[in-house]
């Protein structure tokens, strides 16, 4: 019996690899960062209780429960492949080659970007960039910066870098064209920040909820927003204007905005410079499922749970013999549900190699994600929980049409 | 900078003038309009710019929600020959 | 090094006891032991990691978490080193750019489809 392997040491992976080894199984976890915690190492917030959840600690005890369970642990090495040969999966690395019955992909998600002219200059970065540069490698991203794209992910970055105390100059929306359309829209922007009225103080909720009541209090709301922002944690939130270009000669020297119609069209001869030495572009996340997809995992695109997604049941098992999936390459969420994730994909791969036994922790493991999703301090989309059912259903559907066809 | 000029995939510089031309006058997939002007055929893999040349080419077609669009091929990170040598010997 | 956040108010200080020395592009710098060569770098003020083969755009970090390879640079004589996540080290010889692994690309275009 051979070893359990797992792509990713984020939160899924170490706590399915914890899992896994307190099973008496051993276990290898590649990932090709410098250190273990994945995504989990950026965050940092106050939770509402006054606690602070903080990323960099919060990983360091994972690593340190793993090792001590006695997984091994291979950073540095990025898997540029995967494959099923026979009855095994073979994972390419740089340096060595990897097989195993088992394999779980914990490999999280990828930022989607907002094109903006302007946007390769040196300076310019994605919002998780800033937020890695500020709290792990703990070097500044720039003295004064801009954030384009305002939603959940770029508003917890924006107060991240105001604790490090760096000038964060205006969160505002990109201009608008094809890739952009949504996160440039106000009314879009509106109401999807209305479920994250929760993380920003007074002005925010309050106006939030003012304008949840109906669609024409919402349009209301959009055509009197003030035009210079409502602030958050003193940091402007201008959902009536928009960046439209970036500018600078061989780096960052500042973007152009301009005032933007309700709908999102740009109102000519508005236009102003801020200036600014980085820029924070923030489009959102998707599930990164790369090594699923070259493995033959079948897929389904779901909006709710940020596109893409490889085929799974709760038990995170794909349908592709050994391969599990856990994390956020199942759905975007927080590092919260990642580990209950981990945790149960870890107990359905030691129930599988010991041959049963752990039927009911699996129960209890499923139901924990759910409690922990309903928990969740942060939501990437409100309406999560009816793209997991989604997803379920497609399961369904796959597998009664893989009985049809094997009768 | 006109929008035209402003570039999609930053691997390859494609720009979106370039992508939505291509994408109106073929009527393309997404596949197709990556083919056509190698958006996201670059050193990345297409990891950067994938949502916007798929949003690009979805404009105008529509969506298989149960495939891919824009395939991904290994090796997903690049690896020189040299050691793509080593590790198959 | 003034681009660093010694003193954050709710993170543990960091460790700035391992200074290492490196050169980029055959000047001297130094950065601290356990960072990655893009922070290293972008404390001493440095965003420009390499310009784009065919037109010469500057270029520095997008990602930073080794998806987008904008950032890769050549570490003693290794092309296509992502500078993101390699962490700085004693005597390092970083080079700016660098051509294409030529095959890499060469081997996708063949195989895309
Ligand atoms: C930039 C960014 C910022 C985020 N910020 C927040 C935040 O502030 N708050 C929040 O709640 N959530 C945030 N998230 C969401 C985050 O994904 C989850 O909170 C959580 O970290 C997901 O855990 P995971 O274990 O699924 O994946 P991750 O934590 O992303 O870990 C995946 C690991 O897999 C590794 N990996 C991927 N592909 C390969 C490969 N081919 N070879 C080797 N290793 C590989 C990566 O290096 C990484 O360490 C963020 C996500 C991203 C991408
Ligand atoms: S900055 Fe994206 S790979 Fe390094």
């Amino acid at each position: 019996m051979g070893k359990v392997i797992i792509i990713g040491a984020g939160p899924a992976g170490l706590s399915a690899a914890i899992t896994i080894a307190e099973k008496g199984l051993d276990v290898l976890v590649i990932d090709e960062y410098m250190v273990g915690g994945g995504r989990l190492l950026g965050q940092l917030y106050e939770e509402p209780n006054g606690n602070w959840w903080n990323g960099i600690k919060e990983s360091k005890s994972l690593v340190e429960r793993a090792k001590n369970a006695g997984v091994e642990i291979q950073l540095h090495t990025p898997v540029s492949n995967i494959e099923r040969i026979d009855d095994e999966w073979v994972i390419y690395t740089e340096s060595e080659v990897h097989y195993t019955s088992h394999l779980l992909l914990a490999t999280g998600a990828a930022e989607t970007p907002l094109p903006i002219p302007g946007w390769t200059l040196p300076g310019v970065m994605s919002v998780g960039a800033a937020q890695v540069m500020t709290n792990v490698q703990r070097v500044k991203p720039g003295n004064r910066g801009v954030i384009v794209g305002v939603n959940v992910l770029s508003s917890a970055i924006a107060m991240e870098l105001k604790i490090a105390n760096i000038d964060v100059a205006c969160i505002t929306l990109p201009k608008m064209n094809i890739p952009t359309e949504k996160s440039a829209d106000p009314m879009e922007v509106m109401n999807s920040l209305l479920h994250v009225s929760h993380m920003a103080p007074s002005a925010f909720v309050k106006l939030g909820s003012k304008l949840m009541t109906n669609d024409f209090m919402k349009r209301m709301g959009i055509t009197f927003f003030p035009k210079n922002g409502v602030k958050m944690w003193d940091i402007p939130i201008m959902l009536r204007k928009a960046v439209v270009e970036i500018y600078g000669d061989g780096k960052v020297e500042g973007v152009k905005i301009a005032t933007i119609s309700p709908s999102g069209e740009v109102v000519a001869g508005t236009e102003e410079n801020i200036s600014a030495d980085f820029v924070c572009i923030a489009g959102g996340l998707y599930p990164l499922a790369e090594l699923a997809a070259v493995a033959g995992c079948p897929f389904y695109h779901i909006e709710e749970l940020g596109g893409y997604v490889p085929l799974h049941n709760e038990q995170m098992q794909t349908p592709v013999e050994g391969l599990y999936v856990a994390g956020n390459i199942t759905g975007i969420e927080g590092a919260k549900v990642a580990i209950s994730q981990g945790v149960t994909a870890g107990l359905a791969i030691a129930n599988d190699v010991l041959g049963g036994g752990l039927e009911s922790n699996i129960q209890q493991a499923i139901a924990d994600i759910e409690t922990t999703r309903d928990n969740a301090y942060i939501q990437f989309h409100p309406e999560v929980k009816e793209g997991k059912r989604k997803l379920q259903q497609y399961w369904e559907e796959h597998q009664n049409k893989s009985v049809a066809i094997t009768l | 900078m006109t929008d035209n000029k402003m570039i999609i995939c930053r691997c390859e510089e494609v720009t979106y003038g370039e992508l939505v031309e291509t994408a109106e006058k073929f009527g393309c997939t997404p596949r197709e309009l990556k083919l056509r002007t190698r958006a996201g055929m670059g050193y990345c893999g297409g990891r950067t710019c994938r949502s916007a040349v798929d949003s690009i080419a979805l404009a105008a077609t529509e969506r298989d929600i149960s495939e891919i669009t824009l395939k991904y091929q290994p090796p997903i990170r690049p690896v020189s020959f040299g050691k793509l040598g080593d590790v198959t010997k | 090094m003034t681009n660093r956040i010694l003193n954050h108010p709710v993170l543990d200080p960091i460790d700035e006891s391992e200074v290492v020395t490196f050169t980029f592009d055959n000047k001297e710098y130094k950065g601290l032991r356990h960072e990655s060569i893009a922070a290293a770098l972008l404390a001493n003020g440095v965003r420009t990691l390499r310009h784009h083969e065919e037109s010469g755009t500057p270029r520095g970090i997008y990602c930073n978490i080794g998806h987008c390879f904008e950032c890769r640079v050549s570490v003693n004589g290794e092309q296509g080193v992502r500078a993101c996540l390699t962490p700085v080290q004693e005597g390092m010889n970083i080079e700016s750019g660098g051509k294409l692994l030529t095959t890499v690309r060469d081997w996708r275009a063949s195989q895309n489809g």
